[in-house]
């Protein structure tokens, strides 16, 4: 095993492993789609009780009218969520190719998501992924029809990021809670709760201005060269479902 | 027969846990079905099946996974020895003992594949986070396990019945 690991490493064989990888995709497309159906259903058991509880007569119609608003509410989450996506493509001026998440990564070590696009799409490693809200992470691995990210949730994710309001910059690194923020002390400037943290560009390794999230809370430790935040990630990692894929800006 | 039966279930349950699981995450880890099934094979069939299936599911994982095969099947190997060694001397039928072995499996299983990812150079998770989610991990895999040996004990009831039966 530990010789096929190292095999299975290496640059030749990366096409092979983005292959096999990708045998499972479609699999766990299915599974997520009857995961959602199931919340469907939970859900509407839910109300069920709810209603026996609070009248028999009215059960039946009411059941029809609950059904038909949670079908409404996901018809319009959805619109909202591709309506914004839709906005983001077009004022943020990148070349984007839309993807479904499909699956998550098997433990709390990796935060990764995986994607029903693949290199067939234009998917590459590397590529920065993002919603309508803001930053998710990076292209790590891709295959013909799938493709692997790793979050900014990921304990292995570095992000370098500035402040909107303060103009102090850090880096941010995943954590299992939250985002966490290395802010580097300037002279003069403080940085403070509900300031918005935003990609810096400094690396090269993300393109400048993408939201990553809000500071939660900071701690300052003078006697330091950084102070310390915690960031409240404007992506929930569970409930991500459409992600865009940059295919035109390259990480240098 | 038995052994598709076993590979179907077990390719459930990693699918279950690439896409459904993530949902019941609690301080960052959410149950790891694939190890947990592989204890409970270990336990209930002894070493060799154990460290057989962990090969098939670690490589299951492995295909969801980041970087390379092989990391999560090594990791899953250990977590089958560390419990085949367990269950050698102690009393199999013991309600707890499957729990304390998930979880010191879970910690081992962390261990080696935190271990083989630092060897094939892929970046890993500083120390203080890895030891949270390991404590985590721990407590929330032993809980699974309770349940998933009540359900192996139900499936393979009748069957150790009927042995009894005919000798």
């Amino acid at each position: 095993m530990l010789v096929l690991a190292m095999l299975s490493e290496q640059s030749w064989a990366a096409g092979a492993r983005g292959a096999a990888k990708g045998a499972l995709a479609p699999l766990e497309s299915a599974m997520t789609q009857a995961s959602h159906s199931l919340d469907r259903v939970t859900s509407v058991l839910g109300d069920i009780s709810a209603l026996r509880a609070e009248n028999q007569r009215l059960m039946a119609a009411d059941l029809a009218l609950r059904r038909q608003v949670i079908e409404l509410d996901a018809a319009a989450k959805e619109n909202a969520s591709l309506r914004q996506a839709l906005d983001f493509k077009r004022s943020f001026g990148h070349s984007m190719v839309a993807a479904q998440v499909v699956g998550r990564g098997p433990d709390g070590f990796s935060r990764t998501l995986e994607i029903d696009r693949g290199t067939v799409d234009g998917v590459r490693p590397g590529m920065v992924v993002a919603t309508g809200a803001g930053l998710v992470g990076r292209v790590r691995e891709a295959g013909p029809h799938g493709a692997i990210v790793q979050t900014l949730a990921d304990p292995r994710s570095r992000v370098n990021v500035y402040l909107a309001k303060s103009g102090l910059q850090g880096t941010v690194t995943g954590g299992p809670n939250a985002l966490h923020l290395d802010i580097e002390h300037s002279l003069g400037l403080k940085a403070s709760s509900g300031e918005w943290a935003l990609t810096s560009g400094v690396g090269g390794g993300y393109p400048r201005g993408l939201v990553v999230g809000e500071l939660a809370s900071v701690t300052y430790r003078p006697a330091s060269t950084s102070d310390q935040a915690l960031i409240a990630w404007v992506n929930e990692p569970t409930s991500l479902s459409l992600l865009l894929v940059i295919t035109d800006f390259v990480a240098s | 027969m038995k052994r598709l039966a076993i590979a179907a279930a077990l390719l459930a349950g990693v699918l279950v846990q690439v896409t459904w699981a993530p949902r019941l995450t609690v301080a960052g880890v959410f149950p790891n079905l694939a190890l947990v099934a592989v204890i409970a094979i270990t336990w209930t069939s002894g070493v060799r099946h154990g460290m057989a299936w962990a090969c098939v599911g670690g490589l299951m994982l492995d295909l969801t996974a980041p970087g390379p095969l092989g990391p999560h099947a090594v990791a899953l190997l250990a977590g089958a020895y560390l419990t085949g060694f367990w269950a050698r001397n102690l009393d199999r039928e013991s309600v707890v003992y499957p729990l304390i072995a998930a979880a010191v499996s879970t910690a081992a299983y962390s261990v080696v594949l935190v271990g083989v990812d630092e060897m094939v150079a892929l970046p890993v998770p500083p120390w203080s986070v890895a030891l949270q989610l390991v404590i985590a991990a721990c407590i929330y895999n032993a809980l699974a396990m309770a349940v998933a040996m009540w359900v192996v004990r139900k499936v393979r009831a009748p069957v150790t019945r009927d042995h009894r039966e005919l000798a």
